[in-house]
């Protein structure tokens, strides 16, 4: 016997108010689940998570890893005969999701109101800028020049400790944010379902292994070029993540100072990975705009991350081609941008967007962990 | 007057090809001895339309053999009033469902030689007529009957309305709110505002209403009925052209779910009218009846006792609406209230499917599709138990009251049960018949017809107590005619249709009181002036025509002779089938003229060429038949098809003439009979099948295989079964070989 269902008509409202105001139209006919390319056979959604929706039952739709195991492909939404867009909802409940287990909760709150979009952008422009002001550039001090006398943001703002300070503080925060998270998570999610699999390890490996080939946003039906878009982000991160490691490797352990010349190997990874960023932040912009009335323009939140993400592409290139071309004031304009946007990419990645690949990633190791198909496919044969 | 046959042969459509038209036209003129036989190349053309006027006029023919087309066609062209008109199918019959020519033609002697016989047989009717009124009689002053009154009233007609509560308005009186019937975006909750209708109705000099009154007894026939109305002790007789039953219908006796929902066990669950009636009394603010709290969740159990074999199998056809209205009394003005549903299916067609949709958005309005299996109490809250349903496989769900959206039963179902009752005590004998009646408490009779039949509507059996009304063809068309139900006492329906039902049978009470007065049949033959004459100086009082016609339109006295009523009369001629005297004949209809017909016609001497007889319904079969024929589907050429009015009206006499003129077998073609039956005269064909199966017996009695004669059923639809049918039939006829009569 279940747990009496307690309808919690507040929580209701929050996903409409979240992103899923269409949340209301679901008459259960199960067209979504029937189109949901990603969806198990025997064990279905998005169906049962809009009733839940509809009466707010919190647990049901928290606990349950299947919230995450849809990668808003939009196809239930481009079906939906009553308009009740699941994928919209689903992507509502997440982002609830993302709030209720990432603490502290007002970021969750600033990241998903437009009125703290200026608030968000702002501290780290402040602390920039103060940065600066400490070093004097507004108050007359001469910004030094590299070696050979070119532009090196190096010499504009060292690294140690004008960069890696903040943003190793933030690492930290945001790792410890997402342990928290991803531990509580867990826990719910094991308070319904049995972890079955010994192996966590194996369950993770697999997990990254479908991540990295991307195999569920294959399977997308109405938003094909989705499966491009993201896995050219996805792709871009992870070159950017090296450059970021070789770069760290030649500044501590070689001692080399940037600038690097072009044709060094941590220019070439880093300069194609952004490209790859621009085209794809590009392409998710477009089959955005191009597939809106099918599956729906996504919420805030969406927006939020989609143009932090290019906003770190397109500043990043800018700053570097305008630091080749020796344009001073744009060019340590555009660097002082990008690290605005890099600074809000990794300050609200708990509780950004941005935190789907972990939650994402953590409920797919859960699903294997659970053999959540295997284990209804036993029960079926029994 | 004289008879004066005239035969008219069309070469038009291929017949004149297909036939030897010249052969036929010397055997009108010489074995038929047909007085004027005329042939024509397209007859329907204004020549040849013509030739026939100019017959009639100088030749003084009266009786019209059309030899071409279907009768069911070119019928304005061929309309010759004060004459005798009988259309013979060549076309169809002889010239497009048979192959070999040497077969149509022989098919097409045949036919005309039936066409002239009919034509000899038959005379023109002359209307029944007797001094009528045009009255209505209204029973029932809800939605239903103060529509249906008001309606008839407009239209000019003078209206009875009765009603057995001291106020009109009827149920609707009871509701707080109304579902409302414009756009649903203006506000969920209308005002049932009866006003209006009860001033248009009271106000209407035309309408006469009698309140707190009751029908003591109605006599007579339509255009004549004698109503004895009673009010306060005092009666009044009237007299009426037609009448229409409005009582609609009762609340499901919750009392019967208490095992399943609690209900009378739990103060806290109540049905939804008991929902609505609470909703009155605080206008709109909701108290549990327990301790008078004002509640913030409900949940409405859909379907509680409906489409369900135990307690009503239907569907009311209005819960649905009505809960989605109640939940709103529950979420308006209190945004933190919850109504849940908990549903089958939600039934809500045409329109209200945006009503359902207003609901569906509305935060506080939960709805899920699950079936609810219990409730109990605890503290002070109620627990429901829901399985199948995407909430849990079992899910409990707590609220503070529970609404029971019981059914619709129509006011008919009372009288009906007490009446089948009795029918079945009595057929257990005088003794179990008194004791019935002593030991049963008699309900409240509506109608009190003094018919033969029953003093109430007939029912349909498998109805669950609504009136039977051929709602395929004809809706509010009762089993007595110049009666109509309307309203949910014919059928589960809401407010709006109830309303649209009643603008029907008003119009359905005016064709009858119309036609009376002219002497035509009401329905379906809305044309016929031809009415049932028996010969009653040979009636043996067998009872057969009074207790098998399907619309009570027989009496009989004391001793058990029947007594027609010829407005009560559909003109089927089942009582012609009936009779095992054949003493009942219409003008232009009887059984010596289809015997005739029959056995005139030709019977091969080859054992090999059998030939079959198809008697067949005019109104879907025959059709069915010429749909078949259009579509040039070949049929065997041994079937010869006689038209009946229905199959009602076939007499077993006819089985006998056939086949001891040697014929190899019969087919009758009748409609679909049962719980779904197409008959338009309701038990037509069903009776064609009992009498069948009476046949044996003349069978044996002429030493033949009963297999011989075998019945059909088919929907006018159903063209391209016919040529399965008669092949399935052909292979059987077959088997049993040819008929040993033929040659005698």
């Amino acid at each position: 016997m279940d747990k009496p269902v307690k309808p919690d008509l507040n929580f209701a409202k929050e996903i409409i108010k979240a992103g899923g105001e269409s949340l209301k139209k679901c008459y259960q006919c199960s067209t979504c689940t029937v189109v949901c390319p990603l969806s198990p056979d025997k064990a279905p959604f998005p169906r049962k998570e809009m009733l839940y929706a509809q009466w707010g039952i919190k647990e049901k739709l928290f606990q349950n890893p299947d919230i995450w195991l849809c990668h808003h492909c939009g196809d239930c939404t481009a079906y939906c005969p009553r308009g009740a867009k699941p994928g919209e909802v689903l992507g509502a409940v997440r982002k609830l999701m993302i709030q209720n287990y990432s603490p502290p909760s007002f970021l969750a709150k600033w990241v998903s109101d437009p009125k703290y979009l200026l608030l968000i952008f702002l501290i780290p422009l402040l602390l920039f800028l103060g940065e600066m002001a400490i070093l004097g550039y507004f108050s007359g001090t001469e910004i030094p020049r590299g070696e050979n006398g070119e532009i090196s943001y190096v010499a504009f703002l060292p690294a140690v400790p004008w960069i890696d300070v903040p943003f190793m503080a933030l690492a930290a925060f945001a790792i410890i944010c997402f342990y928290n998270g991803v531990k509580r998570y867990w826990l719910d999610l094991a308070s319904v379902a049995e972890v079955k699999r010994k192996d966590i390890y194996g369950c993770i490996y697999e997990t990254i292994k479908d991540v990295l080939l991307h195999k569920k946003f294959q399977l997308c039906g109405v938003n094909k070029g989705r499966y491009t878009a993201h896995i050219l982000v996805l792709y871009a991160f992870i070159g950017l993540a090296i450059t970021t490691g070789i770069a760290a490797f030649y500044e501590w352990v070689l001692r080399w100072e940037s600038p690097y010349p072009q044709t060094n190997i941590v220019k070439i990874i880093g300069n194609i990975s952004g490209i790859a960023l621009i085209i794809g932040m590009f392409l998710v912009i477009v089959n955005r705009s191009k597939n809106a009335v099918k599956q729906g323009m996504g919420s805030y939140f969406d927006w939020l991350l989609i143009t932090i993400i290019a906003g770190v592409g397109v500043t990043g290139f800018l700053a570097e081609i305008l630091r080749l071309a020796e344009a001073e004031t744009l060019g340590y304009a555009s660097y002082i941008a990008h690290l605005v946007f890099v600074f809000a990419l990794f300050a609200y990645a708990p509780h950004s967007k941005m935190a789907h690949m972990v939650y994402r990633a953590t409920a797919m190791v859960f699903a294997k962990a659970s053999l959540r198909e295997e284990a209804i496919k036993q029960e079926e044969a029994a | 007057m004289e008879k004066k046959i005239g035969l008219y042969i069309c070469k038009g459509c291929g017949i004149g090809e297909a036939v030897d038209v010249e052969k036929i036209q010397n055997i009108g003129k010489n074995a038929l001895r047909v007085p004027v036989v005329q042939v024509h190349d397209v007859f329907c053309s204004r020549e040849g339309i013509d030739l026939i006027k100019k017959d009639i006029a100088e030749q003084g023919v009266n009786s019209i053999v059309i030899a071409g087309c279907s009768p069911r066609v070119k019928t304005y062209e061929f309309s010759f009033p004060g004459c005798f008109v009988e259309r013979v199918p060549l076309r169809e019959l002889a010239v497009w469902t048979i192959e070999t020519p040497e077969e149509k033609q022989l098919a097409a002697e045949d036919y005309i030689k039936m066409g002239v016989i009919k034509a000899q047989k038959g005379e023109i009717p002359e209307p029944y007529i007797i001094e009528t009124v045009k009255s209505i009689l209204v029973v029932g002053g809800g939605i239903s009957g103060m529509t249906a009154a008001t309606e008839a009233a407009k239209a000019g007609y003078d209206v009875v309305l009765v009603e057995k509560e001291s106020e009109l308005g009827g149920f609707a009186r009871k509701l707080y709110k109304r579902v409302p019937t414009d756009d649903y975006t203006k506000g969920v909750l209308g005002d049932v505002n009866l006003e209006p209708l009860i001033n248009e109705v009271t106000s209407n000099p035309k309408i006469k209403v009698y309140t707190s009154s009751k029908i003591e007894k109605i006599d007579g026939q339509p255009g004549d009925f004698d109503v004895t109305i009673s009010k306060n002790g005092s009666t009044e007789t009237i007299k009426i052209g037609a009448i229409i039953q409005a009582t609609g219908w009762k609340p499901y006796d919750a009392k019967k779910l208490t095992k399943k929902y609690g209900y009378g066990k739990f103060k806290d669950v109540v049905t939804n009218f008991e929902f609505e009636e609470l909703a009155k009394k605080n206008k709109g603010v909701i108290k549990r009846p327990s301790d008078e709290r004002v509640v913030k969740t409900v949940l409405f159990v859909q379907c509680a006792g409906q489409r369900d074999p135990e307690h009503i199998p239907y569907c009311s056809g209005m819960c649905c609406a009505t809960t989605l209205k109640q939940a709103r009394y529950v979420t308006d003005g209190n945004s933190d209230a919850t109504a849940m549903v908990i549903y089958k299916d939600i039934r809500t067609p045409g329109k209200l499917e945006y009503y359902y949709k207003e609901a569906q958005n509305t935060p506080g309005v939960m709805l899920a599709k699950g079936e609810v299996t219990g409730i109990r109490e605890e503290y002070d809250k109620l627990v429901v138990t829901v399985e199948d349903s995407l909430l849990g496989d079992k899910a409990e769900i707590e609220a503070e009251m529970v609404v029971l959206a019981t059914g619709m039963v129509p006011t008919t179902k009372e009288p009906q049960d007490y009446l089948i009752g009795l029918a079945e005590a009595a057929a257990k004998g005088d003794e179990a018949k008194a004791k019935y009646i002593e030991t049963t408490k008699k309900p409240e009779f509506i109608l009190n017809l003094g018919y033969r039949q029953g003093p109430e509507l007939p029912f349909l059996e498998g109805g669950f107590g609504f009136v039977d009304s051929n709602f395929i063809c004809f809706q509010y068309e009762t089993r007595r005619t110049g009666i109509y139900a309307v309203g949910p006492v014919r059928q589960p329906m809401n407010m709006t249709e109830a309303q649209e039902d009643a603008k029907g049978a008003a119009l359905k009470a005016i064709q009858c009181v119309e036609h009376v007065a002219k002497g035509i049949a009401v329905h379906p033959r809305a044309w016929d002036t031809s009415f049932p004459e028996p010969n009653l100086t040979k009636c043996t009082a067998c009872k057969r025509c009074t207790e098998e016609c399907p619309f009570g339109a027989i009496d009989e006295d004391e001793k058990g002779v029947p007594f027609y009523k010829p407005n009560r009369c559909r003109r089927c001629g089942t009582c012609m089938g009936a009779c095992p005297e054949r003493i009942v004949s219409f003008k232009d209809y009887s059984v010596d003229m289809i015997g005739t017909m029959l056995k005139n016609v030709s019977v091969p001497s080859e054992d090999d060429r059998p030939r079959i007889i198809v008697l067949c319904c005019e109104n879907d079969a025959f059709p069915a038949t010429e749909t078949a024929a259009l579509h040039r589907l070949k049929l065997d050429p041994a079937l010869r098809f006689i038209q009946l009015r229905c199959l009602g009206s076939m007499n077993l006499v006819w089985i006998a003439d056939a086949l001891s003129k040697g014929v190899d077998g019969m087919l009758l073609l009748g409609c679909k009979f049962g719980e779904n039956y197409q008959c338009h005269f309701a038990k037509g064909s069903e009776l064609a099948k009992y009498r069948l199966g009476k046949v044996q017996e003349t069978l044996d009695r002429l030493q033949l295989e009963s297999d011989r004669v075998q019945m059909y059923e088919v929907a006018i639809d159903e063209y391209w079964r016919i040529p399965s049918i008669i092949d399935e039939f052909m292979e059987k006829i077959r088997q049993i070989g040819p008929n040993p009569f033929k040659g005698f």
